[in-house]
């Protein structure tokens, strides 16, 4: 990709620099969402449905109109029936419309002069239901006699081969080599289910926006985002507007996860800015935050693995039901990964990966840091320390000895072009003292355990690009489509300009996502931001420089291919570096005497296929090329409570292969805020369902690590595998940090008690049954 | 301020009381750590609130010459978690306000508001209950005593009639001793789903209360007498378990009731362990 | 309860004309009237922390805090605390140390470390977990913040040492 991965930095790649928006953050003027106010604006507030699934016969607006201050009500009356969105299946209307699928359904919206006149107006609509049978569960949705959520699923738009059927949402399978054959030429196979619950992302800063149209009925959309260019394709696909009406731009994002990556209330708030003709500006509560949006999938997960008595693995079947909730959204995404990644990082000669996606009566699943994965890597991981203390092999030699390499291909057939996981297991081996560690203690308190798991996960995904301006005095302006959601992307993607250009940091100026200005970038989500984006600022630097070095050339009087660019933003004869010439002279001469003003370009989509159809035989795939592997290896140690089964991880170790470093402490960061993240999700964090109700959407009842949850030693290390693909080699860790996190976690707590425990969160409550009760709805193993 | 301001300053207790039995639908504001909780979540909507923060009568620890200790209702946590003289028995009043949320919110609820909420999954009632304290009530038309044991009625339930409130709570000169609250919760900050306060006297003198484990805290003259004679590891479980049999807690998203009944004996053994071994430092 | 009346309060040293009706919190009033928007909404329960501020010199809820009862505090918001020495100390261990991601957290979590800093200016690492558990973060992890407040303790006590 025309960068020399094995040239040692000189400028800004490789420096822990921090964030561009640090001094603001800090001193509180950063501007989020919520802090954005216009001129005659108005405030926003949704109602919500009570319903499960239910037909909308009426509406009654009036006593709610008549309450002074409110300004518009809209309501899917205000939406045609084929105005309908979706990231792979369009079956989601802007609000409700003919019928609720959950409860807490966005049903209605009001503008008011305040948020609370909004909020009373709202709670002052009446709405006549007809209720129907609600589907809870994907068994229950899957029944012949289930009442149907989508009746007209046929006729929606879909990006791939779904296989919809009734409340069938998608299925996918992945073959390759012979599954049969695989469990006869096991010595043992090992079986069992598992499950995984909801979890919530709790982004500190709540969903919001802000629209406004002008008198040409042209249409600004500020919102919390993860990506401008979805914000801009959902709302113009559920307003049956054109794109090009509509300009959405980002301020700063408090975070995501994934929450932020599909469309939450911009449709909602922009249907009112037109319906009122006044700004609007919208900011979900906490409560319908949580109750409103979107959540990781909970996943049931049959594991099925055979092994020979040396440890070799054979064979792996897998077979997923997920809930997808009420719409499509990210899910069958998420499904097709999963599943791609059900091999784990080992080298699997037969398997069989298939999974169901089923519509459901509760709020829509969508991505979360993962996607799939966490879930996933709990089941097989878990599975794989069950099968080394049956075969009586040390966990890490176990994975060592099956592991993929550099040049292996994954499931499916796509090769792996860099692989450094064999290095990542080997340091936290070391780091821990896995070796020596007397690995399982009690004393009268608590028990000791350590434990470990390996993952996978991959950066790309679709498209991006990035255009680089050599401003008129020299310094330099960057624009992609890439939103930063807190995790750094402007400051990395600043890093890699200055670095191909070597020009100071400070010299690059980043534009804000606009889709007036920047150019495509499919999302801030899938890890690729520094690999896709970061491409393409590499590929426009280029340009830009060809460019450069062509004016140059004319200046000093050589050949272009004699040049070199210097630090300090100047064009010198290599070799003589007195012979130099500004960019900003170079600019100059660009824009008032010849060629015009420099603009470097360059877009692409990731183009290695995922399938080798002459390998593996896949139904039902939503994409068709994916991105480059990343890979990682945890270790924890994790004290059990005798008295309450309260399980804490004293001191953890995440190495992550994340390719090369742009930034080393950015790295540290996303490495650290994954651990906790996935700590929570291990140990507590769980979305409970009432019947169909949300029974903890708040924060008093839905609970996140605090200080004191967190470890009290947390080692990110940073493993670099200087992928070929790469800008300077780098991939990605914005998701890796987090699917290995509940696997180890449990693989340490089963070690501790002696017990196999298949089902998260790992409460309290379930820990100390386990110690002192025989388990329950645990499928045993099957052995040969 | 307007002429009918919606939230009143009265400046002593009589003129507050007077408010609250004379305006409609007044409600008593203290730290407002769950009043102004439950307005904002849309739940309660006052047409009026009398502020209690600012008169000197309800605020702040008084130590009588005999001992006896009386804390003003609008007394904070933070206040009551530092302050030295609840000491012996009665650190378990301290130690359990230190527990309560985190320091914002301990800077500004009060005792006086955390009873008149009756969380069960609060704090201070089980704290109160071990310490055997008195709830001193006012309104306009008096005050009167009431044994913590009879204040707590049911879930967000108390023997308050409307326009009465908390003025303070008293307690009996604090033996010398220790007073332990061990809380279970799921993050540091969060209800607890199971905790269990402990005084245990230098005389051998022990009192127990537990709370999440029902309406209101849980506790029994049998067991104290148990303990009280012996602190072995067999009375503790005889004592555990004759609380776990009275216990009548429910399922919520924290914990089932069947865990918090098997946590009784288990807690309890383990705070009362925690008693021993500070007893026997402090000694 | 809708009547809705004129108060003044004193915020980051000066005093300021606003109106509030009783449900007003001091968070709706700094945000949406003074337009200090450093101070933010995450949960309106008292629960995240990011709408953390001095209420004589105490940390507190602005969530849980109503207007009309504010009008006898001194009132410190992020924006205020800018120029105070112990403040900037903090904001460059900060900066230094990347202890913020997204930042939406970052000035609750500021303001509660430096009330932590001003009234201990040794703290362990025990009691910056304890002190600091009442704000959450869900980007960094944690580690980062506690590093960088003992880094500013270990700044502050080295100045100290230098007068």
């Amino acid at each position: 990709m025309g960068t020399d991965v094995n040239k040692p930095f000189q400028g800004e790649v490789g420096r822990p620099v921090p964030q561009l928006e640090a001094q603001e953050k800090v001193c509180g003027s950063a501007q989020f969402i919520a802090d954005l106010y216009r001129p005659n604006m108005l405030y926003g507030a949704v109602l919500q449905s009570p319903h499960a699934h239910a037909r909308i016969l009426k509406y009654d607006l009036s006593q709610a109109l008549a309450i002074a201050g409110v300004r518009a009500i809209v309501t899917g009356d205000d939406l045609q029936e084929n105005w309908r969105m979706g990231a792979f299946i369009k079956d989601e209307h802007a609000l409700a419309k003919g019928k609720v699928r959950y409860v807490g359904e966005a049903i209605a919206a009001v503008a008011a002069d305040t948020e609370a006149i909004a909020r009373k107006a709202a709670a002052a609509i009446i709405v006549t239901y007809q209720e129907l049978p609600a589907a809870l569960s994907p068994e229950e949705a899957l029944l012949s006699d289930a009442a149907i959520i989508h009746e007209a699923a046929r006729e929606y738009v879909k990006v791939f081969d779904t296989g919809t059927k009734a409340n069938l949402c998608s299925r996918t399978s992945f073959r390759e080599g012979d599954i049969d054959q695989g469990w006869r030429d096991s010595d043992r196979v090992f079986e069992a289910r598992y499950q995984t619950q909801a979890q919530a992302h709790v982004s500190l800063e709540p969903c919001g926006a802000l629209a406004e149209m002008d008198a040409n009925g042209r249409v600004t959309l500020w919102s919390a985002n993860q990506s401008v260019f979805r914000v801009q394709a959902n709302v113009s696909e559920s307003l049956g507007m054109p794109m090009s009406r509509l300009r959405c731009l980002t301020p700063r994002i408090g975070a995501g996860f994934g929450n932020k990556m599909e469309p939450h209330i911009q449709p909602i708030t922009v249907l009112l800015a037109m319906k009122a003709k006044r700004p609007v500006k919208l900011i979900l509560s906490r409560e319908q935050d949580f109750e409103m949006v979107r959540a990781r999938h909970p996943f049931n997960i049959r594991v099925k693995t055979g092994v020979k008595c040396d440890g070799t693995l054979i064979a792996r079947e897998v077979e997923a039901l997920l809930d997808c909730g009420a719409f499509g959204d990210d899910s069958p995404g998420v499904l097709g990964y999963a599943l791609l990644m059900s091999c784990g990082p080992y080298r699997f000669p037969h398997a069989y990966c298939h999974g169901r996606l089923a519509y459901t009566n509760k709020m829509r699943f969508g991505a979360f840091r993962g996607f799939g994965v966490p879930q996933m890597t709990f089941a097989i991981e878990t599975q794989l320390d069950e099968i080394a203390d049956a075969l009586n092999l040390d966990p890490i030699e176990f994975r060592l000895k099956n592991l993929k390499r550099e040049g292996d291909r994954w499931l499916g057939g796509q090769t792996i072009a860099s692989n450094g996981l064999a290095e990542c297991l080997d340091k936290v081996r070391k780091a821990s003292g896995w070796n020596g560690a007397r690995r399982r203690s009690d004393d009268a308190e608590s028990r000791r355990a350590f434990g470990v798991a390996c993952s996978a996960h991959i950066s790309g995904l679709l498209s991006t690009g990035a255009i680089i301006r050599l401003l008129e005095d020299g310094t330099v302006l960057l624009n992609t489509g890439s939103v930063d959601i807190g995790q750094g992307s402007n400051t990395i993607l600043s890093q890699i300009c200055a670095e191909a250009l070597r020009i100071p940091l400070d010299r690059v100026g980043i534009a804000s996502p606009d889709t007036d200005g920047s150019p495509y970038n499919w999302g801030t989500t899938a890890s690729r931001v520094t690999y896709m984006t970061g491409t393409s600022v590499v590929g426009a630097a280029a340009e830009v420089e060809r460019k450069i070095k062509d004016h140059a050339a004319e200046i000093l009087e050589c050949a272009p291919a004699d040049l070199e660019l210097i630090p300090g933003g100047l064009v010198a004869i290599k070799g003589i570096p007195h012979r130099h010439v500004s960019f900003a002279a170079i600019s100059g001469r660009a824009h008032w005497a010849a060629g015009g003003p420099i603009i470097g370009s360059h877009s692409w989509v990731f183009d290695q296929k995922t399938v080798d159809p002459k390998r593996a035989s896949v139904t039902g795939l939503p994409f068709s090329q994916i991105g480059a592997f990343v890979f990682n290896a945890t270790v924890v140690d994790v004290e059990i409570d005798e008295t309450t089964g309260k399980c804490r991880v004293n001191r953890a170790w995440s190495a992550c292969d994340v390719g090369r470093a742009i930034n080393p402490q950015m790295v540290e960061g996303q490495i650290e805020g994954a651990f906790v993240q996935g700590l929570g999700y291990a140990l507590f964090e769980e979305i409970v369902w009432n019947g169909a109700q949300i029974a903890n959407p708040t924060l008093m009842d839905y609970k996140i690590p605090t200080f004191v949850e967190a470890p009290s030693e947390l080692y990110s290390i940073i493993v670099e595998s200087n992928d070929p693909t790469g800008p300077y080699g780098a991939k990605s860790v914005g998701e890796i940090g987090i699917n290995s996190v509940a696997a180890a976690i449990t693989n340490a707590v089963n070690t501790g008690l002696g017990v196999r425990l298949r089902r998260l969160p790992l409460t309290p409550e379930r820990v100390l049954q386990a110690m002192i009760g025989p388990e329950q709805n645990q499928e045993t193993a099957l052995s040969k | 301020m307007t002429s009918s301001p919606a939230l009143f300053h009265p400046r002593n207790l009589s003129e507050a009381l007077d408010l609250l039995a004379t305006t409609a639908d007044a409600r008593p504001l203290s730290g407002g750590a769950s009043l102004v909780a439950m307005m904002n979540a849309g739940l309660v909507a006052p047409a009026a609130l009398v502020s209690l923060t600012r008169i000197p009568e309800l605020c702040g620890i008084r130590v009588s010459a005999a001992g006896d200790i009386a804390i003003g209702a609008a007394t904070r946590h933070n206040e009551i978690a530092g302050d030295g003289r609840l000491s012996g028995t009665a650190a378990v009043l301290a130690d359990a306000a230190a527990q309560i949320a985190g320091t914002a919110v301990r800077n500004m609820g009060t005792i006086g508001g955390a009873m008149a909420h009756a969380d069960p999954a609060l704090d201070f009632p089980s704290a109160l209950v071990a310490v055997e304290a008195t709830v001193e009530i006012a309104s306009s038309a008096g005050r009167r005593l009431v044994p913590i044991r009879e204040f707590f009625v049911d879930w967000y339930t108390t023997v308050l009639a409307p326009s009465e409130i908390v003025a303070a709570v008293h307690i009996h000169k604090p033996k010398h001793g220790v007073g332990i609250y061990l809380k279970h919760a799921r993050v540091a900050g969060d209800f607890a789903i199971v905790s269990v306060a402990v005084t245990l006297a230098r005389d051998g003198e022990v009192h127990v209360a537990i709370g999440g484990c029902g309406p209101s805290p849980l506790a029994s003259a049998e067991a104290d007498r148990i303990l009280s004679s012996d602190l072995s590891r067999s009375a503790s479980s005889r004592a555990g378990d004759l609380l776990a049999a009275l216990a009548n807690p429910v399922d919520d998203v924290r914990g089932t009731a069947k865990y918090r009944k098997v946590l009784i004996p288990r807690m309890l053994a383990r705070a009362l362990h925690d008693a021993v071994a500070a007893s026997r430092s402090a000694a | 309860m809708s009547e809705r009346a004129t108060i003044v309060l004193n915020v980051n040293g000066a005093a300021f004309d606003t109106s509030a009706v009783a449900y007003d919190t001091l968070l709706t009033v700094i945000r949406d009237q003074l337009f200090l928007t450093g101070t933010k909404r995450g949960c309106n329960q008292g629960v995240c922390g990011a709408c953390t501020v001095l209420s004589d010199s105490r940390p507190v809820r602005s969530c849980l805090s109503l207007a009309l009862d504010c009008e006898d505090k001194r009132i410190d918001t992020i924006e205020g605390l800018c120029d105070h020495p112990l403040m900037q100390a903090l904001q460059r261990s900060f900066i230094a140390g990347g202890a913020f991601q997204c930042g939406f957290c970052t000035p609750g979590m500021l303001v509660a470390a430096f009330a932590l800093l001003m009234n201990n200016r040794r703290p362990s690492e025990a009691d910056i977990r304890r002190t600091l558990s009442g704000n959450l973060c869900r980007c960094t992890g944690y580690k980062k913040i506690i590093e960088a407040v003992l880094g500013a303790a270990h700044a502050l006590q080295d100045g100290d040492r230098r007068e």
